[in-house]
């Protein structure tokens, strides 16, 4: 009975090798953007993103994606309001796309070129700088994504009939596990 | 039977034929079934002008249609049995699922768009562990949101607005009446009665777009915004009081009375209420 297992775990071995050499689960997540605005400076966080990465040929793929209705700024009028003026209803999800070398977790740092879809658009964010802490199979990674309301075509709200600035950047922290 | 008694018999006859004939489409229309549905990418976005086949599997049938700019389709007049339904948008995928239609049912068949062969190497968005109900757009909620968020717009406009001849009524209020209650000039009267008037019309008007300003289901009321809510109670409540102690008030005074009794509380109920109006608008305004 043993050797039937042992066969079969030998014949299932290199199918799992010839489909991806590793992969990366996203654990643990905080995202936030920040809002400026002449009487206030405000912070939407989430934890509830998801991401998974890919190991090919020395190339990882990753996909992130996080709902956008998961941000939360301390006041649920305001997120709906960010919830209307973003289309979340419409394009439910940020969806962030990357592909980095598969030795990038042993640097220090890394920079990446992300392809980011939110609120029905799609931008590409040049070589943004993340810092890397690897420990064992686990990495930490944050980094802040310098991105704007006009990057995605997003009409700046208003308070008082002041709008808010078009810098939103976002600040990413991230623990990933690397899977065999 | 003569020809001429053959007459109605042929009549009622032809009749019968001709209602059976215009009954034949409604009947047909009845019977055909229609397939309709919203087509969403892989990120779970609207497309608009995709392109929808709905094939018969028996007959090998196409119809062909598009959706609209809300990713909508809808085809109609289509005959029980089972279909292919193929669905396409340039760069943003493809998609093909089975359906069967009964007689006279109307189907409804979302589809989401398989992302293209490009980033077939890397993981999809199914692999996440997202539910379709997460993932796929909804714009009858963004239409809700759209028409809350231009609501509570107007409502901000129109209460920054109010804000002008409510402080000009509480200015004027220092010339509506003599000395310790006495009657005093009647223009100056006159004047803070109408201001009051138009505030009182701007802020019922105010509170319509907020009160009417659509609700989303499952949100749970958190932060200032609350506060501001709050607020609302203690200035609505004033809003209604005030003009009526001010009207009990106005009656005194052009009767050459001095302001007594209930109509005494006027003025206080008109600070407290100015006051509540000024906190709502700062709660929502100014981060403390």
């Amino acid at each position: 009975m043993n050797k039937r297992i042992l066969l079969a775990l030998l014949l299932l071995l290199p199918v799992r090798l010839a489909g991806a050499d590793s992969q990366w689960i996203l654990q643990q997540s905080t995202l936030s953007y920040h809002v400026s605005h002449p009487l206030h400076q405000m912070d939407g966080v989430s934890h509830a993103a998801r991401g998974k990465g890919v190991c090919h040929d020395g190339q990882c793929d990753f996909l992130i994606a996080v709902p956008v209705k998961s941000f939360e700024s301390g006041d649920s009028n305001r997120d709906l309001h960010m919830l209307q003026v973003t289309r979340g209803a419409e394009f439910p999800m940020v969806i962030v796309r990357t592909r980095v070398p598969e030795g990038a977790s042993t640097s220090a740092m890394i920079r990446a070129d992300l392809e980011i879809q939110f609120a029905g658009q799609t931008a590409h964010f040049k070589q943004v700088a993340f810092q890397l802490v690897t420990q064992g199979d686990t990495t930490r990674l944050s980094g802040t994504i310098p991105a704007t309301l006009a990057d995605f075509k997003i009409d700046p709200p208003s308070l008082l009939t002041i709008p808010i600035k078009n810098d939103i950047p976002v600040r990413v922290d991230m623990t990933w596990q690397k899977e065999k | 039977m003569t020809p001429n008694a053959l007459k109605p018999v042929l009549g009622v006859a032809i009749l019968i034929v001709l209602l059976a004939l215009i009954s034949l489409p409604l009947r047909a229309q009845t019977l055909g079934g229609s397939l309709s549905g919203i087509v969403t990418d892989a990120s779970g976005a609207i497309v608009p002008n995709a392109k929808v086949i709905i094939k018969s599997v028996a007959t090998g049938q196409p119809t062909e249609s598009k959706t609209n700019l809300a990713g909508f389709y809808s085809v109609a007049n289509l005959s029980p049995g089972e279909y292919e339904v193929s669905v396409s948008a340039e760069g943003r995928g493809a998609k093909v699922a089975k359906v069967t239609l009964t007689a006279g049912a109307k189907q409804t068949l979302d589809l989401a768009l398989v992302a293209p062969s490009s980033n077939a190497g890397g993981p999809s968005l199914s692999d996440l562990g997202f539910s379709p109900a997460q993932t796929q757009g909804n714009p009858q909620q963004q239409a809700l949101l759209d028409r809350r968020s231009h609501m509570l717009k107007v409502h901000q406009r129109l209460g920054l607005i109010t804000t002008g001849p409510l402080a000009a009524t509480i200015i004027t209020s220092l010339n509506a009446k003599g000395r310790r209650g006495t009657p005093g000039n009647p223009t100056g009267r006159n004047v803070h009665t109408a201001l009051g008037a138009v505030t009182a019309g701007m802020y019922f008007t105010t509170a319509y777009f907020a009160i009417r300003a659509p609700k989303v289901a499952g949100t749970k009321t958190h932060g200032p915004i609350r506060v501001h809510k709050a607020l609302a109670w203690v200035h609505g409540t004033g809003m209604v009081l005030t003009p009526i102690l001010g009207a009990i008030a106005y009656s005194q005074l052009s009767n050459g009375q001095r302001v007594h009794g209930i109509a005494k509380a006027h003025s206080a109920v008109a600070v407290v209420t100015g006051a509540a109006y000024g906190a709502a608008l700062l709660s929502v305004s100014v981060k403390f």
